[in-house]
C-alpha cells in the first residue's frame, strides 16, 4: 500500500502548488526512485482533467554521454524537449536519486558544454514563467541517497521530508493557506521597510529594502517552502554576519563562514572549512560580491540542516542572504553567474527595521 | 549483462582468499544490494564442493530493530548464530548497503547494549579466526551508497573497487600470489628493524617495533588487500602527528587530527572538525590512548580517499596508525574494545625511517616495490 503521506503531497502539489486545471498540459522530470510519488501524481493530475505526461531522468544515462559523448552529441536536444518546454502549463521537477555524486567526476567544462545547449530551454522557461503562462514546482522524493547525505535513516528522512511538507497531517492544503496568510502579513510589513539591521554573536549588517519587493514563498514554486525574500539595494549592504548553518556550493561543503561588507561589497571573507571554495566563488565574476538576496525562513516543520537547500534554507527561525545573481521579480539588478545562499540560525539573533525591533528569537514579533 | 568482473571476484574470493574445500560449510553475510556477487559466491563455492548458506540482510531492517527492540530483545543471541560461529569452516562476509547513514540517529547505548550482548560469541569467532579453524574474508560489493561516500558515480566506483582487487586481469589469483610473495620479502626485512621513525609535515612520531611480528596482508581476509602491519611496543611511541585525510570511525568523520605522544600515550589531540568525538573515543578505556597497529599501505591500485576503511588503509604508499587494540598475531598487546585506523597521507613530503635509516621517501619503498 502507497505510504498515505506520498499520496497527500501528491494531491497537495497538484491542487495547491499547481492548481491543476482541466485540459493543462503538465510535464513530469523525475528519476526512477521517485515513481511512487509519480505514480500518484499521476493519479491526482488525471482527477482533475489536466494531460499529465512523464519524463523520466537517468543520471547514470547522462554520465554516459558527458563521459563518452562528443561535443557534438553533448550538444544535442531533442526538439521534443523544446517542445516541451513551450508548450507546457505546468512541470513538476522530482528530485529523488539513487546517488548525489553520479556526475561529481565528470570535468566542469563539458558539464558547461551541455548547460549551454540547453540554455535556450531554460530561458524560454523562464520567460513563459515569467508571463505566467507555466507553473513550475520543483519537490523532493525521500531516498536512500539523499537520506544519506543528510546523515539519517531512510525512515527518518521520509519523516522528515513529509513533516516540512505538512505531509503528515490530514489536511496539509489548510496547513499551507495557513502559512502562506502569516507570511502574506510579514510580506506587506518588510514591503513598508526601509533599512534592516541584523544583529547576533559575530554579526551587525545593515541592509536596505526600500522600493524592493518582498515575495511570499508558500509552496507553490518550491513544495515544501516558506520563507519571504526579497533582493536588497545592491550597494547598500554594512558590516559583518557570520553563517554557522553548513551550506554546499558545487558540492562543496563550506562552514564558519563571515563576511565583511563595505558599500554593498564583500570586503572580506574567511571561512572555517571550504575557504578556497569560498574564495573562489567570490572571485567568480564582477557582481559575485554583492547580495542578491536577503530571506526569512519561516517553516517550522524544518528543523535541521540536512543539506539539501531546498530545505536548509526554510528553517524556521534562520535567515538566509545569497551573494551573486538576485531575482529580477524583487527589484534586485544584481547579476552575476552564481547565486549561494548562506545561512544563519537566528535562535540568538535579532532584527531591527527602520530602527524597530520587528523578530526576536527566531520568531517574527510584529 | 551481468559484469564479469563479479564473477571473477567470486572465483578469486573462494578459490583463493576462503581457498574452499571439499565438504566446507560456508556463510555469506550481505545486504540484498549485493545480490549478484552473493549468488556468484554461491556458485563458486558449489563448485569447489563446499556447502554455502545466506544470511542475506534487507533495506531498512537493522534501522527498525534498534528503534523497536526492547532490552531483551536487544541482547537477545539467536542459538543458530552461537552454532554457527562455532561450526563453520569458512566465513565471507560482503559489506555494502543503501545507505552508510541508517544507524546514525539509533541512540548509541542501545548500539552498546547489543554489542555488548554478542562480545562473548564476537570474541570465540576472533578467536577461531585467529587460530585457523574459520577462514574469514570480508570484502565490498561496489553500491550507490558507498560510491557516494566516496564521491562518485556507480561506473567509477566500480572500476575503483574492482582495480583495487586485481580483477581487471587475465589471472587475479596469480596477480595477488605475485603481491604476497614480494611482501613476504619485505615483512623479513621489517622483522630485522628495532624502530621505525615517520618524519613529515606537523609530523616526527618514533616507534620501537623490535620483537614484533609484521604480517603479510596479502588478500585472505580482506579483500582487496595490500598492506603489512605490526603492533609497535605499547610505550614506545614518542612524538607528534598530523593526518592531512579525515580519521573516520563509526560513521563519523574527524578533520585534521593532530595527536602528540609520550611514552606511547596520546597526550594532546586537537582536531579542527569533531575533536568532541575524538576526545570521547580516546577516553573509552585505559587501552584507547595506546597505538595498536602501525602499517604500511601498499596496494598502488587504489590512490584515491574513498572514506572506508577497506580501501583507505590500504592506499599505496601510505602509513596507518591505530589508536586501541593490537591484533595479537602481531605480538601486540594493548587491549581495548576501540580499533581506530587513522591513515596518514605519508606520498606528500614524508620520510620514514628504519633503525634510523630511510626506508620509504613520498610513499616510495627503497627496498620494496609491488609491480603493478
Amino acid at each position: 500500500m502507497t505510504d498515505p503521506r506520498v499520496v497527500r503531497m501528491a494531491e497537495t502539489i497538484t491542487n495547491y502548488s499547481l492548481s491543476l486545471k482541466p485540459g493543462e498540459r503538465v510535464l513530469v522530470l523525475a528519476s526512477v526512485p521517485a515513481l511512487p510519488l509519480v505514480r500518484e501524481f499521476y493519479a491526482a493530475a488525471l482527477n482533475t482533467g489536466a494531460l499529465p505526461f512523464v519524463r523520466t531522468l537517468h543520471p547514470e544515462l547522462d554520465e554516459l554521454l558527458y563521459r563518452r559523448g562528443s561535443d557534438e552529441q553533448l550538444r544535442f536536444v531533442p526538439a521534443s524537449d523544446k517542445l516541451d518546454v513551450e508548450t507546457c502549463s505546468a512541470r513538476l521537477a522530482v528530485r529523488g536519486d539513487e546517488n548525489l555524486a553520479t556526475l561529481a567526476g565528470i570535468d566542469p567544462a563539458r558539464l558547461a558544454v551541455g548547460r549551454k545547449a540547453r540554455k535556450p530551454l531554460l530561458d524560454t522557461f523562464m520567460e513563459r514563467k515569467g508571463r505566467g503562462e507555466l507553473k513550475a514546482c520543483l519537490t523532493q522524493y525521500p531516498t536512500n541517497a539523499s537520506a544519506q547525505e543528510a546523515g539519517m535513516s531512510l525512515a527518518d528522512y521520509a519523516d522528515f521530508v513529509f513533516g516540512a511538507c505538512f505531509c503528515d497531517q490530514p489536511d496539509p492544503i489548510a496547513e499551507w493557506k495557513k502559512l502562506s496568510a502569516e507570511q502574506q502579513h510579514y510580506v506587506d510589513f518588510l514591503n513598508n521597510v526601509k533599512t534592516l539591521r541584523v544583529e547576533g554573536p559575530g554579526t551587525d549588517l545593515t541592509v536596505s529594502v526600500g522600493g524592493r519587493k518582498w515575495v511570499n514563498s508558500d509552496g507553490k514554486a518550491n513544495f515544501p517552502s516558506g520563507e519571504v525574500f526579497t533582493g536588497p539595494a545592491e550597494d547598500s549592504a554594512e558590516g559583518r554576519i557570520t553563517f554557522d548553518v553548513p551550506t554546499l556550493f558545487s558540492s562543496h561543503a563550506v562552514e564558519g563562514i563571515e563576511l565583511d561588507f563595505h558599500a554593498g561589497r564583500v570586503a572580506k571573507a574567511t571561512a572555517a572549512r571550504g575557504n578556497d571554495m569560498l574564495q573562489s566563488a567570490l572571485d567568480t565574476d564582477e557582481r559575485s560580491r554583492y547580495l542578491g538576496e536577503f530571506a526569512f525562513g519561516l517553516n517550522y516543520g524544518v528543523r535541521r540542516a540536512t543539506r539539501n537547500i531546498l530545505f536548509d534554507e526554510k528553517i524556521g527561525g534562520t535567515i538566509h542572504l545569497a551573494i551573486g545573481a538576485g531575482y529580477p521579480e524583487t527589484g534586485s539588478t544584481n547579476r552575476s553567474g552564481i547565486h549561494w545562499d548562506m545561512i544563519k540560525d537566528m535562535k540568538e539573533g535579532r532584527v531591527h527595521a527602520d530602527g524597530k525591533p520587528v523578530y526576536e528569537n527566531g520568531r517574527f514579533i510584529v | 549483462m551481468a559484469d564479469s568482473r563479479v564473477e571473477k571476484l567470486a572465483k578469486v574470493l573462494v578459490q583463493y582468499s576462503l581457498h574452499i574445500k571439499k565438504g566446507d560449510w560456508v556463510r555469506i553475510d550481505g545486504a540484498a544490494v549485493a545480490e549478484d556477487l552473493i549468488r556468484a559466491a554461491y556458485v563458486e563455492i558449489l563448485k569447489a564442493g563446499g556447502n554455502p548458506m545466506t544470511r542475506v540482510s534487507l533495506t531498512g531492517f537493522s534501522y527498525e530493530f534498534y528503534k523497536h527492540a526492547s532490552k531483551e530483545q536487544l541482547t537477545f543471541v539467536p542459538p543458530t548464530a552461537n552454532l554457527e560461529t562455532d561450526r563453520l569452516d569458512a566465513s565471507l562476509s560482503i559489506w555494502g548497503g543503501w545507505n552508510s547513514k541508517e544507524l546514525s540517529g539509533v541512540d548509541p547505548k542501545k548500539l552498546a547494549v547489543s554489542q555488548a550482548s554478542r562480545k562473548a560469541m564476537f570474541d570465540r569467532y576472533l578467536k577461531r579466526i585467529g587460530t585457523g579453524s574459520l577462514k574469514w574474508c570480508g570484502t565490498l560489493f561496489p553500491n550507490n551508497s558507498s560510491a557516494q561516500d566516496a564521491e562518485m558515480s556507480l561506473s567509477e566506483y566500480e572500476d575503483f573497487v574492482y582495480r583495487a582487487g586485481k580483477l581487471e586481469e587475465k589471472n587475479p589469483v596469480a596477480a595477488w600470489q605475485k603481491v604476497s610473495r614480494a611482501q613476504a620479502g619485505y615483512v623479513r626485512f621489517l622483522n630485522t628493524l628495532k624502530t621505525i621513525r615517520i618524519a613529515g609535515p606537523d609530523t616526527d612520531l618514533s616507534f620501537n617495533v623490535a620483537g614484533r611480528k609484521w604480517i603479510n596482508c596479502d588478500g585472505h581476509e580482506n579483500f582487496p588487500d595490500g598492506e603489512i602491519f605490526t603492533g609497535p611496543v605499547e610505550n614506545s611511541a614518542e612524538g607528534s602527528i598530523r593526518y592531512s585525510f579525515p580519521a573516520i570511525y563509526g560513521g563519523r568523520e574527524v578533520e585534521n587530527v593532530r595527536l602528540t605522544f609520550k611514552k606511547g600515550k596520546v597526550v594532546e589531540a586537537r582536531a579542527d572538525k569533531g575533536e568532541d568525538y575524538l576526545q570521547a573515543m580516546l577516553d573509552l578505556d585505559s587501552g584507547a590512548r595506546y597505538v595498536g597497529e602501525l602499517a604500511f599501505g601498499t596496494n598502488y591500485s587504489i590512490q584515491r580517499f574513498t572514506k572506508n576503511t577497506l580501501f583507505d588503509e590500504k592506499i599505496g604508499g601510505t602509513m596507518h596508525i591505530a589508536v586501541g587494540a593490537s591484533l595479537p598475531e602481531s605480538g601486540g598487546r594493548n587491549k581495548s574494545s576501540l580499533h581506530w585506523d587513522m591513515v596518514c597521507d605519508t606520498r606528500k613530503g614524508f620520510t620514514v625511517y628504519g633503525n634510523g635509516r630511510p626506508i620509504m621517501k613520498n610513499g616510495k619503498h627503497s627496498r620494496f616495490q609491488i609491480a603493478d
